[in-house]
């Protein structure tokens, strides 16, 4: 009995401590995001300018989430690599990301009309019901904290904020406080994307960060049906 | 499990195709943008493609307890929501007929009363298809943003558009395919089995404007519903492939024709209409003895005597047919 006692102990002493690992670490496990200080105005750069070539960039490795459904089908393209450069320009952080990405997964979808739909005799249609777009996201902690939240969406203790951009639809911000939990705000963000060469480049305004705030990226490819969890993730680098 | 579970069986011996039904839900619940190709209702020529096409071939639902794959079906599969160029025939004076675009390669009924052959004879019959309220819905299992949910007090599966991100594992889950992608939105959506109707007392519009007043509604655990009655009691009414594990709650009287012409003495299932096997394929092999216990019931008519089950399946009012249970509103505004 005793014996079983200390066994039942050990094993939830190993869980809670796998749990807590997996949930917060005391430090950004990635690199530390170096940045470079422009005179340049914000918005003139965010929309693409030669001035980004000046920057270095960062080379981030990302991973490939596991299958997360029995039901999907196995993801089968090459891990992209990428590439992140990071400026303080007009009081705000603007991130670019560059990634290879040969196939353009983007559509352009019909502006929806300020009258209601009741009152138009055509409606607009739905294109297509089984494409996915590629997109983008940059997750930060919504509030700083000694430990950097679950990289899955955050935790009820550590809420994340998720600047997402999707090919089709635009920027969005959302808000997570964990897996599962990722709802629109509503609000917007200034971006700029280009797909070319087989290539996006794609540029976020955040608002001015503190040096030392984590940052994770993501990446998703349309192509391989890829949304929600089915995606290319980075773990956390530290913005200086 | 629900509290309640509100259900309905359709009698397919008095479906006469008409799409009543089915402009009835259009009009009242997909008018909207997104939701041109999509009917939450529908019917469709058995056997025949099926809309979406061959939904019932392409997998989802349950085996073992595990969801089943399911590839997505295609706006072909659907037939995309054409419009009619009026604006140029009537208002610009270009003398062009009024055709359909995009040119239609496919919808709702595409294959209507084309059927099978049974020997040398032709045969087809109507089904009509609503979302069928699983006691077990794959498609809530399938949605890891749970957005979709059983509601406790009636049993009635919606989905929430607050809550969906439009990742679409609920289509590929529902083995009905009777979830729909609304790419303007950027959400699915599906039959709400008209519960603000149910909760003023008025029956589903899908019911209420069939002409062929083959629809019952009620509560399945109701022993006065005619739901009840039909499925629990006559038992003759079977829900569609119920092998793929989802138990739905909407049932079928399955379609006993009589034998066909100068076999009057045999017995429907000595001399089938309609292919026996087919029956067995969309309602499994309970139906033998659905259709088995309806003949029975028929004979015994004929002779003079009287059915309580025939009786019950003509649904004469409104009283007979449906029995809708307002109280049972959770929230009320």
């Amino acid at each position: 009995m005793r014996t079983n006692r200390v066994t039942l102990l050990l094993v939830v002493v190993l869980v809670t401590s796998t749990i807590a690992s997996a949930q917060a670490s005391k430090a950004p496990a990635g690199q530390t995001l170096n940045t470079t200080s422009l005179s340049a105005a914000a918005d003139v750069l965010l929309n693409g300018s030669a001035v980004w070539d000046q920057v270095p960039a960062h080379r981030i490795s990302l991973n490939r989430t596991p299958p997360l459904y029995d039901t999907d089908e196995p993801a089968s393209l090459e891990i992209p690599v990428l590439d992140v450069r990071v400026v303080r320009a007009s009081g705000k952080v603007l991130v670019q990301m560059s990634w290879a990405d040969p196939t353009h997964d983007s559509a352009s979808l019909p502006e929806v009309p300020n009258t209601p739909p009741e009152t138009r005799f055509l409606k607009l249609p739905t294109e297509a019901d089984d494409r996915f777009f590629d997109a983008a996201a940059v997750m930060l902690p919504t509030k700083p904290r000694a430990v950097t939240p679950s990289l899955q969406m955050g935790d009820t203790d550590d809420p994340v904020r998720i600047y997402y951009w999707n090919a089709a639809r635009g920027p969005m911000l959302m808000e997570a406080a964990g897996r599962g939990t990722t709802r629109r705000t509503g609000a917007s963000f200034a971006a700029h994307a280009a797909h070319e060469k087989g290539r996006w480049t794609v540029a976020f305004a955040l608002p001015d960060l503190p040096a030392g705030t984590p940052l994770a990226f993501a990446l998703w490819n349309g192509s391989q049906k890829d949304r929600d969890g089915r995606k290319y993730f980075s773990v956390w680098q530290a913005l200086q | 499990m629900s509290k309640h579970q509100y259900a309905m069986v359709m009698d397919l011996n008095k479906c006469l195709g008409c799409q009543t039904c089915t402009i009835a839900c259009k009009k009242l619940w997909t008018d909207r943008d997104g939701t041109g190709y999509m009917y939450w209702n529908n019917v469709e020529t058995r056997p025949g493609m099926g809309y979406p096409r061959q939904w019932d071939r392409i997998g989802g639902g349950w085996k073992n307890g595990q969801l089943q794959p399911s590839p997505l079906p295609t706006m072909d599969d659907y037939g995309h929501a054409w419009e009619f160029n009026y604006e140029q025939r009537l208002y610009e004076g270009k003398k062009k007929p009024v055709m359909p675009s995009p040119a239609p390669t496919s919808g709702v009924n595409w294959d209507e009363d084309v059927g099978g052959m049974n020997g040398e004879e032709n045969y087809y019959f109507y089904l009509p298809r609503i979302c069928n309220h699983c006691t077990y819905p794959a498609c809530l299992e399938a949605c890891p943003r749970k957005a979709i949910y059983k509601r406790d007090e009636d049993g009635i599966v919606v989905l929430d558009q607050e809550r969906c991100q439009g990742y679409r594992y609920c289509i590929k889950a529902c083995p009905y395919k009777k979830i729909y992608y609304n790419e303007v939105a950027g959400k699915s959506e599906k039959c709400i089995f008209c519960y603000p109707r149910l909760e003023k007392g008025e029956v589903n519009a899908c019911v209420a404007q069939c002409p062929g007043r083959l629809r019952f509604v009620g509560l399945l655990d109701d022993p006065e519903s005619p739901v009840h009655k039909l499925v629990l009691v006559h038992r003759a009414a079977l829900p569609l492939f119920p092998e793929r594990g989802t138990q739905p709650n909407v049932f079928y009287v399955p379609p006993f024709n009589p034998p066909k012409r100068g076999n009057y003495d045999k017995s429907i299932l000595e001399d089938s209409r309609l292919p026996l096997d087919y029956l067995i394929y969309l309602f499994g092999s309970e139906v033998r003895d659905v259709i088995t216990r309806l003949e029975a019931e028929l004979k015994a008519a004929q002779r003079g005597g009287r059915s309580e089950l025939l009786q019950l399946l003509i649904g004469r009012d409104a009283a007979t047919r449906y029995r809708i249970h307002p109280e049972l509103v959770q929230i009320k505004l």
